[in-house]
């Protein structure tokens, strides 16, 4: 589907008989050429045991950036994984292997990432959603659990000193991932089954010793290497990135979603901390100083409304020109964001 | 090339404007190099206020903005001398006037412009990449064979032979995979290296059927918190390794539960933080893989770079301890200012470093080591990306081993001209190229092979209007008017430009300077603190091009603005000025 995208969209581009990403952000691979990709990933809600290599982080003192301090609040952390590769062999499969734990951590069939709050919107401006999170899209079905699933020897990957990841190799374009469990080179190689919400996995080990896969209530075993299919059933459906706004009519809730899901809040505060464009709080109904020679204006609806529909219609004092992007919504979104502009209170 | 034929054709057509066909003869074998001409759609420049630029600084770049009618002369394609005054042919005499004559009076038109405008120095040109493909350029590298990587920011990895023609270039894919990849040394034509979010690959495309097949994690070790301002870049020491900068994560983005490597919480306090290692720190790779840790206390250095005498520069972003952008020299041990780093620091274990600081100022002067140059933001640069040397042999024209660095946040690339003062670097900074159809968005920086070309790398998401893409450079012969060198005496300042001084500028009253100094602190950015005139007190015209200039109440520790007039032209070929306004970061006076 990535290739037929490519071929629609550029039409005669011969240059271009592969694979490229594009502006779309549900990209897929295929069983001939798998998609694989380094990106942050979310957590479909993993046993803790598995991030043994990992860190825990903590709730932070929430921060204002317009005082300088910490205000009362916490800033949560959120649940998702930072450094694993997710392949795409199409609908048929979808897994992700992580580069920390060095083992697959989840699979999923009829779909693979939407990117859509990392990579942003193509028609929206500056293309940046908050949680920098891809959302799956397709029915999961396995998960990982508990700890490392190798074992050589009889000896856990951890005992054997390990795991440290190596890296992947390409073999007709399916990843085959390495790490080193003592003097050990594990793969781990897994590609789509013929049974449904099922794949297929070989790993190996060198130099040759017995080797065994337990995960969960799943176990294999080999000498050298083994294979296995895995099957297993629907645990979670994912329809990718999909912003639950209520826009029948204008209101505050909708403008605050928009402003976070927009991206404005990369450039304009609330707490009157300077950014690259002004502070919105407190915005509202003040005068505002303009770059050139232009007598200060009103922030009233209407200049409000034409400094997000032509943003450089008017440039306020001591910022830049041909900065911000118009970004062309719906006139519900404008009204929206118009009213959450005002709700904001002159920051203290 | 000499002037010589030149001036004798400029004679010619003055004496005898009708004997044109003569004078097309001599143009040809003039020095014996074959003239192109201009095709005639070039011929008539328009320059009106608010076209294409719609930058205001086009404005006082171009205020003589007006209707020119010229033809040009383009040199031949090899690099001419470097001489300043002498690589343009000049027709000083020729009035627009004349010109007009000239040109509708005869087909063959030899009106000519006497000056280096821009278009006579550089031409930029934009790379078209593979269509439908989003050119978020995160890095880019020549390869030994001469054909240039880019590492785009959504993973994809391609490569091509550069060809003349800017639309023409064959890119192929050679990797994918990475994540926000934004550091790339093309180490040959099949192998390649790239910083990545959590660490650095090796890529080879080891069956050489032009595409890599293995993936090979080279170094690791800076962690992730699972933020999307932690990207990072890289540098060759020469050796066979690298220094790496590690960006810090921003409060606009988030934590994950599970991070890479040790939390820390004192490093998650503030604006852009460091809640693991080694955000906010420049690293170093050896040729092993193995990762150490060379300097504390940056922003968002996005951008790196040994020079040729394995001096180690990189830039920052305006922001919370982030007075203005800077340029620092980096060496090994030394903070540079940003304090949520220094969670990191073992010298401040069980400490808070960022509310340390921002109670005490005066310490965290003590401690921090200044930039070697300070660029205003609104006026110079907003956001440094990589900087990069201009060759020393002069391949790319004037201004040779001078420092440009890139402006992410504007269409502009500025000059740095660094001198060692008391041993220590410091100098001045104005801009190399401003508007001409430069996008903003740049942050890498590579020479072509031969020197001869700049290519320029431009990504911006999430951040102001995308402003992406790859372009090129190309010096076309001429040398534009402009401040050469910027120099500290004990009193005051030298001055050299590139093209003799107009009268005008011989004047003392000409010459405006002014001060500030600026306290990084937890806001974001500050103010320009102390502002002030400074009277010149004594003015010397040293030679045709120099001035020296003593100012009133000259100190160290101050930033000096220099305005120059508005309208100036040099006074041999009249060439326009191209910046008025430039910087000098007086760490030091001479002793």
């Amino acid at each position: 589907m990535r290739k037929t995208f490519l071929l629609l969209g550029l039409g005669l581009q011969p240059l271009l008989g592969q694979h490229l990403l594009t502006y779309n952000n549900r990209p897929l691979g295929s069983i001939e050429e798998p998609l694989v990709m380094s990106t942050y990933l979310p957590d479909p809600g993993l046993d803790a045991a598995v991030f043994a290599r990992h860190h825990s982080s903590a709730p932070a003192p929430k921060y204002n950036p317009g005082k300088g301090e910490d205000v009362p609040g916490e800033e949560k952390p959120i649940p998702a994984i930072a450094a694993a590769y997710a392949v795409s062999f199409g609908p048929a499969l979808a897994y992700t292997f992580d580069s920390t734990e060095c083992r697959p951590l989840y699979a999923w069939q009829g779909g693979f990432l939407d990117m859509t709050s990392y990579w942003g919107d193509e028609k929206r401006g500056s293309r940046v959603s908050f949680d920098y999170i891809p959302r799956l899209v397709g029915n999961l079905f396995y998960k990982t659990s508990g700890p490392h699933p190798v074992s050589i020897g009889g000896k856990s990957v951890e005992e054997l000193g390990g795991p440290v990841y190596v890296g992947y190799t390409l073999l007709k374009g399916v990843p085959r991932f390495e790490f080193k469990a003592g003097n050990h080179l594990v793969s781990v190689t897994m590609r789509p089954s013929k049974k449904e919400q099922s794949f297929d996995a070989e790993v190996t080990c060198e130099p040759p010793a017995p080797i065994a896969w337990k995960d969960g209530d799943f176990s294999a075993e080999g000498n050298g290497k083994l294979a296995f299919t895995y099957t297993g059933k629907t645990l979670g459906t994912y329809q990718g990135y999909k912003l639950k706004i209520d826009l029948r009519k204008a209101n505050v809730q909708a403008g605050e979603t928009l402003y976070n899901s927009y991206g404005c809040i990369a450039c304009h505060s609330l707490d009157g901390s300077k950014g690259h464009g002004p502070s919105l709080g407190g915005l509202a109904d003040e005068m505002v100083e303009l770059e050139g020679d232009a007598r200060p204006v009103k922030a009233d609806r209407e200049y409000l409304l034409e400094s997000i529909k032509t943003p450089n219609a008017k440039i306020a004092k001591g910022y830049p020109p041909n900065y911000m992007p118009p970004f062309g919504i719906p006139d519900v979104e404008y009204d929206s964001l118009i009213l959450f502009i005002q709700s904001l209170s002159k920051p203290e | 090339m000499n002037t010589t034929s030149g001036e004798r054709l400029n004679r010619e057509i003055t004496r005898n404007p009708r004997n044109l066909k003569g004078m097309e003869e001599d143009l040809k074998t003039a020095n014996g190099r074959e003239w192109t001409r201009i095709p005639e759609r070039d011929r008539v420049h328009v320059l009106k206020k608010g076209t294409d630029h719609r930058n205001s600084f086009f404005n006082w770049l171009f205020p003589f903005a007006s209707i020119r009618v010229h033809s040009r002369l383009k040199l031949p394609t090899e690099a001419p001398s470097r001489s300043a005054s002498t690589s343009s042919v000049r027709f000083p005499a020729l009035s627009r006037h004349f010109a007009v004559k000239l040109f509708s009076a005869l087909t063959l038109t030899l009106a000519v412009s006497p000056a280096a405008e821009f278009d006579e120095c550089y031409k930029i040109e934009d790379i078209k990449l593979p269509e439908g493909v989003p050119p978020e350029v995160g890095g880019i590298d020549f390869a030994p064979d001469g054909s240039i990587f880019v590492v785009l920011r959504r993973g994809d990895v391609i490569k091509a032979a550069p060809t003349s023609d800017a639309k023409a270039f064959d890119w192929q894919p050679f990797a994918s995979g990475f994540h926000n990849g934004c550091g790339i040394d093309a180490v040959s034509a099949t192998k390649i290296r790239i910083t990545q979010m959590a660490d650095m690959i090796e890529v080879e495309d080891s069956d050489k059927d032009g595409k890599a097949d293995r993936y090979t994690r080279f170094a690791a070790g800076w962690d992730l918190s699972g933020n999307y301002h932690e990207t990072n870049t890289l540098t060759k020491d020469g050796k066979g390794g690298y220094f790496i900068s590690i960006g810090t994560a921003s409060h606009a983005g988030p934590t994950f539960e599970h991070v890479l490597g040790e939390y820390s919480a004192a490093g998650r306090r503030g604006r852009n933080y460091a809640s693991v290692k080694w955000k906010g720190w420049i690293l170093h790779t050896d040729a092993q893989g193995k990762v150490t840790p060379v300097a504390s206390g940056f922003r968002m250095a996005n951008g790196i770079y040994q020079d040729p005498d394995n001096n180690l520069w990189a830039g920052d972003n305006q922001g919370d301890w982030k007075a203005i952008t800077p340029l620092y020299h980096v060496e090994q041990g030394n903070f540079y200012g940003h304090p949520s780093s220094l969670a990191w620091d073992p010298a401040w274990a069980g400490k808070d470093p960022l509310a340390t600081y921002r109670n005490d100022l005066d310490a965290y002067n003590k401690a921090r080591t200044k930039a070697a140059v300070e660029m205003p933001n609104k006026e110079i640069n907003r956001s440094a990306g990589e900087p990069m040397e201009l060759p020393r042999n002069g391949s790319f024209g004037p201004f040779a081993g001078q420092l440009l660095v890139p402006d992410n946040n504007g269409e502009r690339i500025s000059r740095v001209m660094l001198e060692k003062v008391n041993g220590k670097f410091q100098g001045a900074v104005t801009q190399f190229i401003q508007n001409h159809g430069l996008r903003s968005g740049n942050h890498r920086l590579r020479f072509s092979p031969d020197g001869k070309q700049l290519y320029v790398g431009q990504t911006v998401r999430g951040w102001g209007s995308p402003a992406e893409g790859l372009q090129r450079i190309t010096w076309k012969g001429g040398v534009p008017f402009d401040i050469e060198s910027f120099k500290i005496t004990k009193k005051g300042f030298t001055l050299t430009f590139t093209k003799d001084l107009p009268d005008k500028l011989k004047e003392k009253k000409a010459w405006e300077f002014s001060s500030f100094t600026v306290q990084p602190k937890w806001t974001y950015g500050s103010d320009q603190e102390n502002e002030r005139k400074h009277e010149v007190a004594e003015f010397k015209v040293s030679s045709k091009r120099s001035v020296e200039v003593e100012l009133e109440d000259f100190a160290a520790g101050k930033i000096y603005k220099m305005e120059l007039p508005k309208d100036v032209k040099s006074g041999d070929d009249k060439s326009p000025l191209q910046n008025r306004l430039a910087y000098y970061t007086a760490n030091e006076l001479p002793k």
